[in-house]
């Protein structure tokens, strides 16, 4: 029996298959929560919760292009995603500037980094890059600490109100600003995975030599990879001083940039839902949570306790992550699937020799 | 005058940089054995201060009229047992049972071991703050072709106990039957363990070693850094990594040396700018990396296709 003879190519089917109709239900989806929100059905920290949550699934978006894809460890993202964050609030709080010149700076001043981290990538590889941005990212937050002047130092830089076209803009209305730059963020990389930039990025992972002798330029998509991630992470920054008004020197230490790490890893670097879902495990239930307990109020550093047991987990046992679990489990049930449709066939005419 | 301020300078930093050196030589071992730079060594260091203050707090309690030195060393030795216990857990049973492992891999779960420290640390010995004495109080002061110095007396005891770890350890890689596998399995793994080099032996030695030269510098390093935090230790971890990639991951010489420039040129920049010192030395490193990626000692390393 052939089954393409039963595929449908109506039109529903078509806007069903295509890869943007996920993207966009799951922000319709992520929509419903502000919306229940407003109903005062689901309480403000957990849509706080959902909103952080997408801002760090954004930054993840371009950490997996990075890791997954080009195969570039980089430790610095914390430092980037802070750069965003107080170039933001510099433009709106002592400038006074609208948010869309805050976007345009941190675009440019994205780019200029992502360019520097990329040479800086072209002369060390492989596990010594990790430690390179680890200091750059190190270098960056010191900055944040002593630039007193633009940053407010330690006790942090933070914004009475944010205003967008004339009007005040609170958190509830950006959390729809989160949602649809994600849905936008979502669409890009599918169109940077599945173009032949993405290819030439994969194939520069698995042999860099192998890659050149085909004719791929390592330094173009090298810097490529770290602009693209940079960009995204500079974003993050930007979003989430637009979402949250403050930012604090210690919120962009080592340990963001490792849980980012984590989501990324436990969620499966190459597949767009895996990240989601990645993030989700690890910030969402984190933010959602392990926040609201007593308990963990108390201990507020456990919940790393389990970012890391999952990662250990995943790297030893597991390395596609959960987008490889999907997969997996569609296997499985198909397997079970036809072995039970099997056995009912036994049962109900006896057993077949031929088949 | 400039000379004293340059040369008390110079002893000032001696304790940091002797502190680095334990922590770069264990981050060192462990490259060289099992190829992958372990972001947990300062993790595993202040776990191991934990045991260090929990430990000489049961030694006060259960043996009467112990004297507070004796208090410390022995949780000292107990702090050191617990990190070589650990290190060698790391590398049997977590790094030895994975099934697909790369270099990459056991970077990762390096990290995932911070991750677990960070939030074991408080389930385990509670969130009040708590500290680690100093083994001897109080300045030595004396006098050097004329002119004044001093040194604390903890610092010099510090530094002369490092001093004699690091050159034990130096004369076990050039003289012992284990310092010859380490150099052997640090220059090809699947060769040494041909030639009757019982590798996971080494290896696991080595993550023992590491573990216990990262628990004493985290136990001399405490008293000065105050309040004990599960990321007491997480500049160290920094800095023994820079100072690992300045003095080239090539040798086993080239870090120690890069861990005592290090530490150095920051006393002497804080002279000058105490607020942007890290930022100053941390731009300079980068760009001497830069120029020269194997670093400053290290061999070139041809790379096959």
């Amino acid at each position: 029996m052939n089954t393409n003879f039963n595929k449908k190519h109506t039109f529903l089917n078509k806007i069903v298959t295509h890869p943007y109709f996920g993207f966009i239900l799951a922000g319709l989806l992520l929509m419903t929560v502000q919306l229940l929100e407003y109903q005062g059905i689901i309480g403000v920290t957990y849509a706080r919760a959902f909103g952080l949550t997408i801002i760090y699934f954004i930054i993840s978006l371009g950490f997996s292009l990075l890791l997954g894809y080009a195969g570039l460890a980089s430790l610095g993202t914390s430092g980037f995603i802070g750069l965003g964050a107080y170039i933001t609030g510099y433009v709106l709080k002592t400038l006074e500037l609208p948010l869309i010149v805050a976007l345009l700076l941190t675009l440019v001043i994205a780019i200029v980094i992502g360019t520097i981290v990329g040479f800086i990538s072209l002369r060390i590889e492989g596990m010594y890059l990790a430690i390179i941005t680890l200091g750059l990212s190190e270098i960056l937050n010191e900055i944040f600490k002593n630039a007193v002047k633009f940053t407010n130092g330690v006790n942090g830089l933070k914004l009475s109100s944010l205003t967008m076209f004339n009007t005040i803009i609170t958190h509830r209305e950006f959390y729809f600003v989160l949602v649809f730059v994600m849905v936008l963020a979502m669409i890009l990389t599918i169109n940077i995975i599945s173009s032949p930039t993405g290819r030439a990025m994969l194939a520069m992972k698995n042999s860099t030599s192998a890659a050149q002798a085909m004719g791929i330029s390592i330094l173009k998509y090298r810097l490529l990879a770290f602009v693209i991630a940079t960009i995204y992470a500079a974003v993050g920054g930007l979003l989430y001083f637009g979402y949250w008004l403050t930012s604090n020197p210690e919120t962009w230490s080592i340990s963001l940039s490792l849980s980012i790490l984590a989501a990324v890893i436990v969620g499966g670097a190459k597949s767009i839902w895996g990240v989601l879902a990645g993030t989700f495990l690890m910030f969402g239930i984190d933010l959602a949570v392990f926040k609201q307990m007593d308990f963990f109020q108390k201990y507020q550093d456990v919940p790393y306790l389990f970012s890391g047991l999952l990662i250990i987990l995943v790297v030893m046992f597991y390395p596609g992550g959960l987008s490889k679990l999907g997969v997996d489990i569609k296997t499985f049930i198909k397997k079970t699937f036809v072995k039970v449709r099997g056995l009912y066939h036994n049962w109900r005419y006896g057993k077949d020799d031929i088949r | 005058m400039v000379i004293q301020i340059i040369i008390q300078i110079l002893l000032d930093t001696l304790m940091p940089a002797v502190i680095l050196m334990l922590a770069t030589l264990g981050i060192v071992l462990i490259f060289k054995t099992s190829y992958t730079t372990n972001f947990a060594q300062g993790s595993i260091a202040a776990l191991a201060v934990y045991v260090v203050s929990s430990a000489s707090a049961l030694f006060a309690s259960i043996i009467p009229g112990i004297s507070p030195v004796m208090q410390l060393i022995l949780g000292i030795i107990v702090g050191i047992i617990a990190a070589f216990l650990f290190g060698l857990f790391i590398d049997t049973m977590i790094l030895r049972k994975s099934k697909y492992i790369n270099a990459g891999g056991k970077q990762m779960i390096t990290m995932g071991i911070v991750l677990i420290i960070t939030g074991l640390v408080p389930l385990i010995f509670g969130t009040l703050s708590r500290t680690v004495p100093k083994i001897v109080y109080g300045n030595i002061d004396f006098t050097l072709f004329g002119l004044d110095f001093w040194i604390t007396k903890h610092n010099l005891i510090s530094i002369i106990i490092a001093t004699v770890v690091i050159s034990v350890i130096f004369i076990m890689l050039r003289f012992t039957k284990w310092g010859l596998g380490v150099r052997a399995t640090a220059s090809n793994e699947l060769v040494a363990s041909m030639m009757g080099v019982n590798t996971h032996f080494i290896t696991a030695m080595s993550w023992s070693i590491a573990g216990a030269l990262g628990a004493l510098s985290a136990s001399l390093y405490a008293p000065i850094y105050g309040n004990l935090s599960s990321a007491m230790m997480t500049n160290i971890q920094i800095n023994g990594f820079l100072a690992s990639i300045l003095g080239g991951f090539g040798t086993f010489f080239g870090p120690v040396v890069g861990s005592y420039i290090i530490p150095t040129i920051t006393g002497m920049v804080a002279y000058v700018s105490a607020l942007w010192k890290n930022v100053i030395v941390y731009g300079l490193i980068l760009i001497i990396i830069l120029i020269k990626p194997i670093g400053l000692f290290g061999k070139k390393v041809q790379k096959k296709v």
